[in-house]
């Protein structure tokens, strides 16, 4: 069973990378399109500067929901690195409720804001805000499911480093 | 009883020192500042979703990332090196100069000093220990020429400090230039008393009949430097569409010309490139929404009202500046300092008459210097990580380097003009 659950989790993994490396691919593709319109055919396109703006925004939140693993993100550890691993898990538990309990209470709230935008379009593709921005929730509720595993591990006594999304398969 | 802001600023610390990632603890931060200021919470996300939507010329960022990690996956570096061999190799300290020189064409083709240090260091370390210079020195000296790759255009640091005082990426970029040299010239230097003093190897000359075989070799890694600038002050690209010109360059010559590139390889450039994209990308969007509440709270101006009192001349308030950053270089990454404090700098400096792109390129600088300085700096734990050496042992040999490039920093400082000509010549009326 924790076999089956393994494996699809890292299928689960693989496949939130393509979709970091189809956003990064679109993002360039699209920008080289811009490029070679206007000056080649002079024939400036209006939608590639909405995708591109687009894949950024997506390529961040999806990427820092599903994709980054803990030696990735930028952090201040110097006084983390200097205490015991006992204290170090205390440190990791305390940091991670509390970064839990803010998302949550900010939930509703974010969640008003991205179905609000539903009456917004964006200019040239007339794409709705709201299914845009659905990833900001998408990244909320990653950031609060990660940080109640590592609060979790934590407290458990397991190293910090296996709450991490790391992934060495590929 | 605290202010709120004040409350903001402890839970920031907090969370940052409790070991949570920086980005992560800004939007924490401004989160609970939003709840005890009673205003709406959904704030956070709206100031996140817009900032980063809106911000067109932060897409040279994953651009520029893209393009470094095109080229260090290609073998466009390795034939690089071979070149300034011929160039360099034959001084005393040979390889050490090679490393300098390459660092600065490299710097021509890539904004990030964590990409020259990864693509040069791999192939220039092993070189240097297999020919008698010792791991911490070959570590020391990739890591303080990596410096120069953001100072020499393009930059990404210019392109966030652009981004954060509404100053012209072009011409931040030109003003790189003479600064990006003279660092340059300053650790060739740095190195050449060294290799004297502990006679470091010479390089075998390379014959003169292989000479135009290696430069043609290297020709396509050394064209794109000279492509982007003439793209960007041709006036034909934006320096975002620059960006992307120079990714899609570094991919034809690895993949046509060089031939060194399998889709397997593109993948994982593409993949490395999103990774890296979104470390930045978070501390981005931590800052986003955490200078919103510094803004609505008018940090910068309180400080402005605050420097005014001392009636300090505006090279007084540069130095000054130089100290703090140069301080909080040694506890705090890079993009963090660029991203909050310089922000809170900017206002004060606009009202003591400075110019912004003489402030940016030094500002930039310092914060390039940061990157070498204990307990805290990024190169140094990349280098120390590619070497597996003590970290203290790449210090040491680093010093000298430090010391030159503090040097140059108060050059800059103290004449203006070494930043300002070269984009005065190219039509910036400041």
């Amino acid at each position: 069973m924790l076999v089956r659950f393994r494996s699809a989790g890292s299928w689960l993994r693989k496949r939130a990378n393509d979709v970091a490396v189809a956003l990064m691919a679109l993002m360039f593709v699209s920008f080289l399109l811009q490029i070679g319109f206007r000056y080649l055919l002079n024939q400036p396109l209006g939608w590639t500067d909405e995708v591109t703006v687009l894949c950024w925004l997506w390529a961040v939140l999806w990427c820092a929901a599903f994709v980054l693993s803990d030696q990735d993100e930028i952090r201040f550890d110097i006084v983390y690195g200097l205490v015991p691993p006992g204290i170090q898990r205390v440190f990791t538990a305390a940091s991670s409720i509390a970064i839990v309990v803010l998302f949550v209470i900010s939930l509703p709230a974010t969640w008003n804001y991205v179905t609000f935008m539903k009456r917004e379009h964006t200019a040239y593709l007339h794409m709705r805000f709201d299914i845009l921005y659905v990833v900001y929730l998408l990244f909320a509720l990653a950031i609060i499911v990660k940080h109640l595993a590592l609060a979790w591990r934590a407290v458990k006594s397991a190293p910090p480093e296996a709450g991490s999304m790391s992934d060495n398969t590929v | 009883m605290p202010s709120h802001f004040a409350l903001c600023i402890i839970v920031l610390v907090v969370l940052a020192v409790l070991g949570l990632p920086i980005g992560l603890s800004m939007i924490g931060a401004s989160i609970f500042y939003l709840l005890v200021a009673g205003l709406d919470l959904g704030t956070a996300a709206e100031q996140i979703l817009n900032g980063l939507f809106n911000s067109y010329v932060l897409l040279a960022v994953p651009l520029f990332i893209l393009a470094a990690e095109l080229m260090n996956s290609g073998s466009l570096t390795d034939r690089l090196l071979k070149f300034c061999l011929v160039l360099v190799g034959r001084f005393r300290g040979g390889l050490g100069h090679v490393n300098v020189v390459a660092s600065i064409i490299f710097a021509g083709m890539s904004g990030s000093a964590i990409a020259d240090a990864v693509g040069i260091g791999k192939v220039i370390i092993g070189m240097m220990t297999r020919n008698g210079y010792p791991v911490a020195y070959a570590g020391a000296i990739t890591a303080s020429a990596a410096v120069i790759g953001p100072i020499i255009p393009p930059s990404i640091p210019m392109v966030i400090y652009a981004l954060v005082s509404d100053t012209s990426i072009g011409y931040l970029f030109l003003g790189g230039v003479i600064p990006g040299l003279l660092l340059g010239v300053a650790f060739m230097i740095t190195n050449a008393i060294i290799s004297r003093r502990r006679n470091y190897p010479v390089e075998p000359p390379v014959p003169m009949r292989e000479v135009p075989r290696i430069a043609f070799n290297a020709l396509p890694a050394l064209m794109l430097p000279v492509v982007l600038l003439f793209g960007i002050y041709g006036g034909v690209m934006t320096p975002t569409e620059g960006a992307a010109a120079a990714a899609a360059y570094a991919l034809l010559v690895s993949a046509l010309i060089y031939r060194s590139m399998t889709w397997r390889q593109l993948y994982n450039v593409l993949l490395g490139s999103a990774r890296a994209t979104t470390s930045v990308g978070m501390l981005i969007a931590g800052a986003l929404v955490f200078n919103y509440v510094v803004t609505i709270e008018q940090v910068p101006q309180s400080v402005q009202h605050f420097i005014n009192g001392f009636h300090l001349t505006p090279l007084a308030y540069l130095l000054l500046v130089n100290a703090i950053l140069l301080a909080l270089g040694c506890l705090l990454e890079g993009s963090t300092v660029l991203l909050v404090i310089v922000p809170i700098l900017i206002p004060a400096a606009k009202a003591l008459g400075i110019d912004p792109v003489h402030f940016g390129v030094v500002v930039v600088v310092n914060i390039m210097i940061g990157l070498l300085t204990p307990p805290f700096g990024l190169l140094l734990f990349v280098v120390a990580n590619m070497t597996k050496q003590p970290l203290m042992a790449l210090v040491r040999e680093a010093l000298p380097f430090i010391g030159m490039a503090v040097v140059v920093l108060a050059i800059i400082t103290l004449v203006p003009e070494t930043v300002l000509w070269l984009p005065r010549m190219m039509g910036y009326k400041g």
